[in-house]
């Protein structure tokens, strides 16, 4: 591309220190090898000031190692790594830190029984004779964030705060413990995962007003995000670097053809496979005023066999709620759902799952799997619950076949149904939730944020997959942050505000979808 | 990396745990074999039929039996510390109501059953009342500890019954009843831990909670159950530990919990939960009982053999303990 010639020419430069145009950060030719696989090799990037570099490639791409390179956590086996024109070693983040180069982590990183100013100050604290300087910690805390224009109380306890404040806390602390340097380095990984549309703005706005004072890496798997916020684009894609980019030259579309390697069309969402009106089976699902205390309902519809039915909505909207509603998990709910002919009133979820719904969490680590436990165990755990007839004794073959079938049928790329589900990429793992319902062939399922963190390869497994169950009479309740992949793939899209749904759900039958606008503006 | 190549890390990572995984294995093996060639070679007695069958055996019963009925809520990640009292009430309860109330082989279900009612009362006080198991088990401990005590008026009670008593003191082709029991026991805690809902749950709610409540799990009658089996198992243990001495002193069962614990953890099964199971809380057992046992025939004084066990007990717990599990939960 293009951008051979960009980067020899920063090379040039580099070359020449006296020049003045040192890079902020550079690395030249890293390669880490994991016993005999290659993660990375031969990569070279370099960063200027003031830039904001993104980082994109798939799962396995390499970005971890990279950043886990970068930051000190990892030794490269070749390769060298250079902060302003100088040769530097990491062998520990704190290290790497003194140079100014930081990560705030894609889990957040906080420990949140503690107030935001001992969080920043964790591991440095100020004291004097072995007692902690708390009032001037605090103070200089408060001046220090507000300073970054980042809006937070540092004296609250981190749990009070909000998914995005304590990200912002992130990265208040990334610039807290690289504040030696001049020119802080911070790399974010995967900061929008978990962000609803209102968050993702906070911190495209704060990475932007920050911009002068720091150079930042961002990684991520959503490319419309890195095209907006990115000066320039780096391509990992098995463990190489095969693109770099400016932003004016890139397009999702590029992106996505240099990361995978095969060309993404309209396909994506399978829309020509979708459900016609027409063939929708018989309705399977039918809510009726349902209530949730003040913050769900009262919301009504009814869903048919076959159907996957959008809900989307601003972060409090109570999309998730709802979702939460449908699965059964909510202690009190007025109204009721009937599901095949049953109706239920105030259902646990024991009740939904009899009745045939299973949800599939937006937070598939601390909701939707044992890590520890195996692929077998993960897949058969809903469909233990009524083996042999309720007897207490397990099918142990019967496990092991719906497993096995699982893996075939979703391609769960796993050594074996007894391997950990710890040791298998998000993808993978996300797949394993989905075939827990499917070895107990659930007629509903209420999905929340499916794709949520799982590379472009495995979305668009999981996208075959919706539009093979539609095609089996399975229906879907398809809640979700990002627009575009929840248009593409409903057949109805209701927006949620304030706990209800806004006027009669979107019609999004194939060449009838709603635009991302026309959701937008139901939304606020 | 490639997918194969990522599948192929994946295979590489596991074989690097699984090293560890051996050497955390084979521990509890080595401690074992290392105690009884020791204790071969140092003592006569040690290795001989006599020795091995009528004390090591006999007396690894009772804490065998506590030990297994401490693993299940330890593998759903709560604790019962409350198994040494629920020994000494059933046993009480058992003497009693052969002697006083004469009910023969009765007796047994009925104390069984006292067992069963404290560990449902523990689960239900710590399931729908949210108090940490530590908490109301400790309490328990104590409580029953308390009514055991008044029923046996502070001295030791007795019954005369031979009958019954051979459940306990007989033997089939030369193996000693007690044993036997035990070895039944053991093995019905496998198929429960491994080949039952019950088991499957157990571990599962010793990993994450909400992941089992979200598949559609009963949650709160789980975690229950573990308690109950708990209770059942301390009950058999009382009963069996009567039968065997035709009486129930106001100390029987004392001195149970903690060998009972370090045997657990020792065999593999992390106070974190989700991981080990019954299956090898044997092997905790039969080092403490051969330790105990090498230590009779020694001579050692049975004070400083209490100080001997507590250093064994706090060094096997710290080897056996799982690094990686605890990282998980923090």
């Amino acid at each position: 591309m293009a951008s051979e010639t960009y980067t020899e020419e920063m090379n040039a430069d580099q070359a020449n220190p006296a020049g003045g145009n040192d890079h902020s950060f550079r690395v030249e030719g890293i390669s880490k090898s994991f016993r005999h696989v290659q993660a990375l090799k031969d990569v070279s990037l370099a960063v200027d000031h003031g830039e904001v570099i993104g980082l994109v490639g798939e799962n396995g791409a390499g970005k971890s190692t990279l950043l886990n390179i970068l930051t000190g956590v990892l030794e490269a086996d070749e390769g060298q790594l250079y902060v302003d024109g100088e040769a530097v070693t990491f062998t520990n983040p704190r290290e790497a830190a003194n140079y100014g180069v930081s990560l705030v982590h894609q889990e957040q990183d906080v420990i949140t029984t503690m107030r935001g100013y001992e969080n920043l100050y964790l591991g440095r604290e100020m004291e004097q004779f072995g007692v902690l300087k708390k009032e001037q910690m605090r103070e200089e805390a408060q001046a220090f964030v507000d300073d970054l224009g980042i809006n937070i109380d540092v004296d609250e306890r981190v749990r009070n705060y909000t998914f995005n404040e304590r990200q912002m806390l992130e990265i208040a602390k990334a610039f807290h413990v690289s504040q030696k340097s001049e020119n802080p380095v911070i790399l974010l990984d995967e900061p929008t995962a978990g962000l609803e549309e209102s968050g993702r703005k906070i911190l495209f706005d704060l990475v932007n007003d920050l911009r002068d004072r720091a150079t930042f890496v961002f990684v991520s798997h959503e490319l419309d995000e890195v095209l907006q916020i990115s000066d320039r684009i780096y391509v990992l894609k098995d463990g190489e670097r095969v693109d770099d980019t400016t932003v004016a030259e890139a397009t999702t579309e590029s992106l996505q053809q240099a990361m995978v390697g095969r060309e993404t069309a309209d396909e994506y969402y399978r829309v020509p496979d979708q459900q016609r009106e027409a063939d929708l089976g018989e309705t399977t699902m039918t809510v009726d005023e349902v209530v949730h205390e003040d913050t769900v309902g009262p919301i009504s519809f009814s869903l048919r066999e076959g159907e996957i039915f959008g809900i989307v909505g601003v972060e409090g909207s109570g999309k998730q709620r709802f979702g939460r509603l449908l699965a059964g998990d909510l202690d009190t709910m007025q109204g009721s759902i009937s599901v095949d002919g049953t109706t239920l009133q105030s259902p646990t979820v024991s009740d939904m799952v009899d009745a045939g719904v299973g949800y599939i969490p937006k937070d598939r680590k601390s909701e939707g799997l044992l890590l520890y436990q195996s692929v077998l165990v993960n897949t058969s755990l809903a469909m233990v619950r009524d083996m042999n007839g309720n007897m207490p004794l397990l099918d142990l073959d019967a496990e092991e076949e719906a497993t096995l079938d699982a893996i075939e049928e979703l391609s769960i790329k796993t050594p074996g149904p007894n391997a950990l589900v710890h040791g298998l990429s998000g993808g993978n793992q996300q797949k394993v939730v989905i075939a827990r319902w499917l070895a107990q062939e659930t007629p509903v399922l209420v999905m929340d944020n499916v794709t949520r963190g799982i590379d472009v390869g495995a979305k668009e497994e999981v996208y075959r997959l919706c539009r093979e169950l539609t095609d089996q009479g399975v229906s879907i309740v398809f809640i979700g942050d990002e627009l575009p992949e929840v248009i593409g793939m409903s057949n109805r899209i209701a927006v949620m505000a304030k706990g209800e749904f806004v006027g009669e759900p979107f019609d999004a039958s194939p060449g009838n979808k709603p635009t991302e606008e026309d959701l937008i503006q139901e939304m606020i | 990396m490639s997918t194969s190549n990522l599948s192929e890390w994946i295979t590489a990572q596991r074989e690097q745990r699984t090293l560890h995984d051996w050497i955390q294995d084979l521990g509890p093996f080595v401690m074992l074999f290392g105690l009884m060639i020791t204790f071969t070679f140092t003592t006569e007695r040690f290795f001989t039929e006599g020795n091995l069958l009528d004390n090591v055996a006999k007396n690894a019963v009772t804490l065998l039996l506590v030990a297994l009925a401490g693993t299940f809520p330890i593998l759903q990640q709560s604790i019962d510390l409350s198994v040494e009292s629920v020994v000494l009430l059933t046993g009480v309860v058992t003497v009693v109501l052969i002697s006083q109330f004469g009910l023969g082989l009765l007796a047994i279900p009925l104390a069984i059953g006292v067992g069963m009612l404290a560990g449902l009362f523990n689960g239900i006080v710590f399931t729908k009342l949210k108090v940490p198991s530590f908490l109301v088990t400790l309490g328990t401990l104590s409580v029953m500890a308390g009514v055991g005590k008044i029923i046996t008026g502070g001295s030791t009670i007795t019954f005369r019954n031979p009958a019954i008593r051979t459940i306990s003191t007989g033997d089939v082709l030369g193996i000693p009843n007690l044993v036997l029991w035990g070895l039944l026991i053991y093995v019905g805690t496998i198929v429960l831990a491994f080949r039952t809902k019950f088991g499957r749950y157990c571990f599962a709610l010793g990993e994450n909670e909400r992941v089992v409540e979200l598949a559609g799990a009963k949650v709160d009658r789980y975690k229950i159950y573990p308690f109950v089996l708990s209770g059942l198992l301390c009950g058999i243990a009382g009963v069996l530990l009567t039968l065997r001495i035709s009486s129930a002193s106001p100390n029987i069962g004392s001195g149970l919990l903690l060998p009972s614990i370090a045997a657990i953890v020792m065999g593999g099964t992390a106070l974190t939960g989700g991981v080990g199971g019954p299956h090898r809380t044997i092997l905790g057992v039969l080092v403490i009982a051969v330790l105990n046992n090498g230590m009779n025939l020694l001579g050692i004084d049975s004070f400083v053999q209490e100080i001997i066990l507590g250093l064994v007990v706090v060094a096997a717990v710290a080897l056996s303990i799982d690094r990686e599990k605890i990282d998980v939960v923090k």
